[in-house]
Order: C-alpha cells, then sequence, then structure tokens
C-alpha cells in the first residue's frame, strides 16, 4: 500500500485539475465528490497502478475520466438525470465581482453544459489543463483526430453560443 | 476572433475545490482496506465479475436442485423390494426361468440332427479329386 505522504502529495499536486475536471464532465458535485474519493482509495489501496505512468497528471486525469464515464454510464435513468443536470449551471467557474465577467462565466458554464460530455473533456482539457491534441487523444484513449475534431465542434458550438455575449464584453 | 475567443475562455478561473474535501478524501484513502485475500480475489475476478458472479450463481442454483430433488432410483427400488405382490411375481418369473431352463436341458440331451449338407462347391471339388 502507497503510505500516507504519497496519497497526501498526490492529492495536493493534482486534485485542484482534476476537480473542475470531473465537474465539468459530471456536471454534479456530490458525483465528483465520490468519483474523486473512489479514485485515492483505489490509488491507496493499489499503488502499482501509478507504477510506470509517464506523466502523472495525465494518467489521474485518464484514471478520473474512466471512473466519469463508468458513472454517467450507469443505467439509463442516471444517464437522462445526468443529461437534465448537465443543462442545469453548474458553478464550474471562481466567482467574479465583475458584472460582465459573471454573466459570461455562467453563459459559458450553461453552454458547456449543452456540448456532449466526450466534447466537454476535450475542451477542458485543451483550454484549462493546456494539453496537446497528442496528450488528449492519450488521456482519453482516443484518435488524434478524433481529439482534434471533437475541440472544432465543441468550440464552434460555443462561439455560436457566446458570440452576442462574447462581443460585448470584448 | 477564434484565437481570441479561446484565449478568452482559457482566462476564466476555474472554481477551486472546497476545502474540507480534502480531509474526507484522504481520511476515506487511508482508512483500512479490504484483506489481502480479498484483494488477490476482487484483482482475479475483475476482468469479468458479472459473469463470475452468474457463473457462481447458475452452480447454487445447480447445487440447490441437486439436494432438493428426491432419489428416484432408491425409492422405486425400496418400494418394490417391500411388496408382497412384488414378491409373488418374482417367484413365478423365476419359475419360468426354472421351467425354461429345463426345457433347454432336454433340447440338447436330444439326438444330434443329421449332419447339414456341405455347400455345393466343396461337394464338386470332392467329386472332382474322387
Amino acid at each position: 500500500m502507497a503510505s500516507a505522504p504519497d496519497i497526501q502529495r498526490l492529492y495536493d499536486e493534482h486534485a485542484r485539475a482534476l476537480f473542475p475536471f470531473l465537474l465539468n464532465l459530471l456536471r454534479n458535485e456530490a458525483d465528483t465528490h465520490d468519483v474523486m474519493q473512489e479514485l485515492f482509495v483505489k490509488l491507496a489501496r493499489r499503488p502499482a497502478l501509478l507504477t510506470g505512468a509517464r506523466d502523472e497528471r495525465g494518467f489521474l486525469l485518464r484514471l478520473a475520466h474512466n471512473a466519469a464515464i463508468d458513472l454517467m454510464r450507469r443505467g439509463g435513468v442516471r444517464e437522462k438525470y445526468h443529461d437534465r443536470l448537465a443543462r442545469e449551471q453548474t458553478d464550474l467557474f471562481a466567482k467574479s465581482a465583475d458584472p460582465d465577467e459573471q454573466l459570461f462565466r455562467e453563459k459559458l458554464a450553461e453552454a458547456l453544459g449543452e456540448l456532449p460530455a466526450d466534447q466537454r473533456a476535450v475542451l477542458h482539457l485543451k483550454l484549462w489543463e493546456k494539453l496537446t491534441f497528442e496528450a488528449i487523444a492519450e488521456t482519453l484513449d482516443i484518435p488524434l483526430n478524433t481529439a482534434a475534431s471533437r475541440y472544432r465542434y465543441g468550440i464552434d458550438k460555443l462561439r455560436d453560443r457566446l458570440r452576442p455575449l462574447y462581443d460585448e464584453i470584448k | 476572433m477564434s484565437a481570441d475567443f479561446e484565449n478568452q475562455l482559457q482566462r476564466q478561473p476555474l472554481r477551486e475545490i472546497p476545502r474540507q474535501w480534502r480531509a474526507e478524501i484522504l481520511s476515506a484513502a487511508s482508512g483500512p482496506g479490504p484483506s489481502p485475500f480479498v484483494l488477490r480475489l476482487s484483482s482475479w475476478l475483475w476482468p469479468h465479475p458479472r459473469a463470475w458472479a452468474g457463473l457462481a450463481a447458475a452452480w447454487v442454483v445447480i447445487l440447490l436442485l441437486h439436494l432438493t430433488a428426491p432419489d428416484e432410483p432408491r425409492l422405486a427400488r425400496s418400494s418394490y423390494s417391500q411388496t408382497p405382490q412384488s414378491i409373488a411375481i418374482m417367484r413365478q418369473q423365476e419359475l419360468i426361468m426354472a421351467q425354461l431352463l429345463s426345457s433347454m436341458e432336454n433340447d440338447f440331451s436330444s439326438p444330434a440332427l443329421p449332419a447339414a449338407p456341405k455347400p455345393r462347391g466343396e461337394r464338386d471339388l470332392k467329386q472332382l479329386v474322387g
């Protein structure tokens, strides 16, 4: 079993990235907590999982993505519930004192919720984790072209959806 | 516009993870886990846990059916041997068998039948040689 400081180190170094990624995918804070807890419990009990991982962050994002997809796939009713949740507002971004910025963040979170989960995952990793398409393809276990096309489709939809607001605050 | 728009999105700061989660998640991770045997078993069963569970359930059903099913051959034998009718039938069959055996013995002790004619080919050969 990995020693406690190892798990603490993993948490301190990567939880800040895992949390918004999972929240963006699952659109539900309780589910995000459950998946994160499940992930760290798994790492504590099976430390060999990380052995040989070249990129620790990438590997953890991959585990988190797989766990989130598993959760979303458990039962049709649950998926419908998540579809509904995805369209509802999620506090994905930090609050802003500027009303225009705050409105933009809220609309951005809403627009992200309207995208399919696979496009959302690629957009998140590209925009906020600043991963290359190669790294995204490896993390999500998809072909490079798929990662690039999902990003293009997703960003086009966001642009169409947010254009009026973006033009206003630019 | 595309790059500007993407930069604008990237500039939006993501929400911080709630502080109290750290203690909750780390305490769950440091809690006592399952025994090494259970861990080994789960890693062995992991590839197809549902298939293994289904197979185990099928075996349990088979075992239950086997234990609850009546033992028909033994019942049939015991009931058959205990009725007086069956004893009478058995004696009758023994008598018939004895009669048959004695009649067969008589048949064997009677004079032998004349020898069957030999095949024609063999007769012709003897005639030719003779």
